[in-house]
């Protein structure tokens, strides 16, 4: 059953990056587009072990690299720090949806953090880049804002393996 | 939190290892060259998530076409009378430029210069993006089977949208005039100097011309000086009028003519390969359109 929830984890953050690359091809508001794979890597890693989360997370970062245009690895490993933490920080006695806004919004800037130090350290000049701060801001806002239906969803689609696990 | 601080560490230890393999992976990718196993890997991934992510176009573009038509209506009355009003206007406009037309036909004719719409293009349609708001790329469902090569210049109907830089037998990867990896040569128009200009991301382009003996004013037309793309195909347009400083550099920016945010169908030139220009000069053997006056220096 444990192999199950591992399927479904990794067939949601192989799903969040394709719909990255073309549903959010379009509705950008203000330029820009949410962190799908992040938010989808983030709620994932709230039901998994951690080996199990950072499996998934370096796999949909792995395809991230492949279908995006930057050196391959760098949003592997952003996505799997972004998984270890979350699972680090998963356990604490901090709950409710203010504290799951700050997490989400927390993580999605640690990620883009360490995509963005790692493109630099790779010669894609990102810290460089002029709006820096925007491309690190509003997609993390953004995935604020879809963190509820995400994290309802991912729940939706993990806990019935959970269930079947305790039978 | 963990059941116990071996499994603690068995995680610790996958993740350094992940880390480990991350980095190793990006290493390998920047210092190996084109057509090694990264770009195989990326053609093989690109292959299979092409019919998946055309498929999610084919069902998105039109909902997403549907949702801006009806949030547009309330503008479209005023829309419509600021285009009538642009239409006579360029309609006047076009009358004052046909006879300049046709003398610009005559002296490419007398001087065998291959304007960018002679040559051969294929269309193509974009169905993907980048995945982040980093990447400045698209995907275009074109590929080696529609003579599709790296290198070839991409343009919408507005001017240079970027130059193809992965190929799969399909489908094929643009890197977009935007992306601070591209530097396309250039040449302004009105004074046809030349320069580079150099993507910023979502920003406006930069201009840097090294040996500016006259200023650039706001709105002139930057075109490719047909070093490396096409020569004479529209880049962008001066954003802000500038001097040059000492030493005759001069750097501005440009406002890029092609919507990005609106690409849709493009057109890959198959029929001009940088290969077109001087291997040691880097200078076009088609000679580039001149916007000077014919009579006073063109040899």
């Amino acid at each position: 059953m444990t192999g199950g929830k591992i399927v479904i984890a990794l067939g949601l953050v192989i799903g969040a990056v394709l719909i990255q690359t073309t549903v959010f091809q379009y509705i950008r508001p203000l330029g820009y587009a949410p962190e799908l794979g992040l938010l989808t890597v983030i709620a994932i890693s709230r039901y998994l072990d951690a080996e199990q989360a950072m499996f998934a997370a370096f796999t949909g970062g792995f395809l991230q690299d492949l279908l995006g245009g930057s050196p391959l690895g760098l949003w592997a490993i952003a996505f799997t720090v972004v998984a270890f933490v979350t699972v680090k920080v998963r356990a604490r006695e901090v709950v409710g949806p203010p504290a799951v806004a700050i997490g989400v919004f927390g993580l999605t800037i640690a990620g883009l953090v360490t995509y963005m130090i790692l493109g630099t350290l790779f010669g894609l000049g990102i810290i460089g880049r002029p709006g820096v701060i925007w491309d690190l801001l509003v997609p993390a806002i953004y995935n604020l804002v879809l963190a509820f239906p995400v994290f309802w969803l991912v729940k939706i689609a993990i806990r019935p393996q959970e269930r079947s696990m305790v039978r | 939190m963990f059941p116990s601080g071996r499994r603690l560490d068995r995680a610790t230890a996958l993740f350094i290892s992940l880390l480990a393999v991350g980095f190793l992976l990006a290493t390998f990718d920047v210092r190996s060259s084109s057509g090694g196993a990264t770009t195989v890997l990326r053609d093989g991934a690109q292959t299979l998530a092409a019919p998946v992510q055309s498929g999610i176009d084919i069902v998105v573009r039109p909902v997403v076409g549907f949702v801006d038509g009806i949030s547009n209506i309330a503008g479209l009355r005023e829309q419509n009378e600021r285009l009538a009003a642009e239409v006579r206007r360029l309609e006047d406009r076009l009358r004052e430029t046909s006879a300049l037309e046709r003398r610009v036909a005559e002296l490419e004719a007398i001087n065998d210069v291959a304007a960018p719409e002679d040559l051969a293009t294929v269309t193509a349609r974009i169905y993907s993006a980048g995945p982040s708001t980093f990447d400045q790329i698209r995907f275009i469902n074109k590929g080696s089977a529609d003579g599709i090569v790296v290198g070839q210049a991409v343009v919408d109907e507005n001017g240079l949208v970027g130059r193809v830089d992965l190929v799969t037998g399909l489908s094929a990867r643009v890197r977009l005039i935007t992306d601070p990896l591209i530097s396309v040569g250039v040449r302004v128009q009105d004074t046809n100097q030349t320069g580079a200009v150099t993507g910023r991301g979502d920003e406006l382009l930069r201009l840097d011309m090294f040996d500016a003996s006259k200023p650039v004013r706001e709105g002139a037309i930057v075109i490719t000086d047909g070093s490396r793309f096409p020569p004479g195909v529209v880049v962008g347009y001066v954003n802000e009028t500038k001097a040059a400083d000492v030493g005759f550099t001069l750097r501005t920016t440009v406002d890029p003519s092609a919507r990005f945010a609106e690409l849709d169908f493009v057109k890959v030139i198959v029929g001009w390969s940088p290969l077109d220009a001087d291997p040691e000069t880097g200078d076009p053997l088609i000679d580039p359109p001149s916007f000077t006056d014919p009579g006073s220096e063109r040899q």
